[in-house]
């Protein structure tokens, strides 16, 4: 699975699917300052993620 | 806590329909997928607009428009309403600060979602306003930055919503702004502020400003916008870094994580000592500014008290 950060950087990682959740958690980003998409489409944090799937993490500005 | 489980998901699938879902929601639990989503955004912010009569027929609503997430979902959400309401009309008003690298971006963001919606869109600038752009004013005093820009910000709108000839000034304030001025007020000790209402805070331009996304977390805006392809992928404002604002709304983001409601709780805390405190007492009463002759609350009103102390 592909993870696309905020800025841009990415990072690809093997084994066994895991929920957004849980990667947010392990890189220390708080879920509702985030809105993450798998494949395109807006998932909640407690969808499950592996194989080719491309997550991509989006910081919600503050403000506008 | 679910989402600090490895594998558990069962994010399963939308609470009305069965579609795959887009968000989690909290109070009450539940998921919902980009239709139900998109539906309860506008219906709790039509509930909040009929609950506390915030439009009434033939209002001109000048809508508070930069560009950014929250105003962008609120001019989306009004347009969409504007044809259930009887004569009210809507204008668009963008607020130029001049912050390089940033504010060129969002203007182009914002002339692009106007003329996609079909509304009337005016732009007015602090160089038109007092003669510079914020980076020219704030040079060597970037921490007030977020106080000088709103005061000017603040003016500026009410001239060019004046000017409109509006009858109401929506801005895009959100249930988390909302929550953070609650704590920021009281770590001020700001009492005046912590319990001035939006009535109260229409004293200063007589047009009273309303907040129709107040009900509305950050998080479910950016969903209810990413889901229809109108999300704006804009950079932040570069002087929020040196805001206290900043610190405040990382600190709510964790606690609301771990204790879901603490937003609310808080708002609900504010709306309590609103109620049992005369707030005639603690707010001064109207004057005018003996500079300009604008409603003020002292000698001089925030603008000409900032010009002065910038020498202007
Ligand atoms: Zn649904
Ligand atoms: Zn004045």
């Amino acid at each position: 699975m592909k993870i696309i950060f905020p800025d841009s950087t990415t990072e690809t990682i093997e084994g066994e699917p895991v929920s957004v959740g849980w990667i947010l958690h392990l890189r220390g980003i708080n879920p509702s300052e985030v809105i993450v998409s798998r494949n395109g489409k807006l998932v909640p944090e407690d969808v499950v993620a592996g194989g080719d799937d491309e997550i991509r993490i989006i910081r919600i500005a503050h403000g506008g | 806590m679910g989402s600090c489980n490895p594998v558990t998901g069962g994010a399963g699938r939308c609470t009305i329909c069965g579609a795959p879902p887009v968000i989690r929601m909290r109070e009450p639990d539940r998921h919902l997928c980009a239709a139900h989503l998109i539906e309860d955004v506008e219906g709790r912010a039509l509930r909040t607009i009929s609950e506390r009569e915030l439009v009434k027929p033939h209002d001109r609503i000048a809508v508070a428009f930069s560009g950014g997430k929250d105003s962008t979902a609120l001019l989306v959400i009004l347009s969409r309403l504007l044809p259930s309401w009887d004569g009210v009309s809507l204008v668009a008003i963008t607020v130029d600060e001049g912050i390089a690298g940033y504010r060129d971006d969002t203007i182009r963001a914002a002339e692009g979602v106007t003329k996609k919606l079909g509304i009337e869109h005016v732009c007015v600038s602090f160089a038109d306003l007092i003669g510079e752009n914020l980076d020219t004013l704030l040079a060597g005093r970037e921490t007030q930055a977020c106080s000088v820009c709103g005061i000017l910000r603040r003016k500026a709108l009410s001239v060019a919503a004046h000017q409109a000839g509006a009858t109401k000034i929506a801005t895009g304030h959100n249930l988390d702004d909302e929550a953070q001025s609650v704590l920021m007020n009281t770590l001020r000790g700001d009492l005046p502020r912590l319990v001035r209402t939006s009535d109260a805070d229409s004293l200063d331009c007589f047009i009273p400003r309303i907040k129709p996304l107040a009900d509305i977390a950050e998080k479910e805006i950016a969903a209810y916008l990413f889901v229809q392809d109108l999300f704006p992928f804009l950079p932040e404002c570069p002087y929020t870094r040196y805001a206290l604002r900043r610190e405040v709304r990382s600190m709510l983001s964790s606690l609301e994580q771990k204790h879901p409601g603490t937003m609310r709780n808080l708002i609900r805390s504010k709306r309590a000592i609103e109620k049992q405190v005369d707030r005639r007492e603690i707010s001064e009463s109207l004057r005018r500014c003996r500079q300009c002759g604008d409603p003020c609350s002292g000698e001089l009103c925030q603008v000409c008290m900032l010009r002065k102390s910038l020498g202007k």
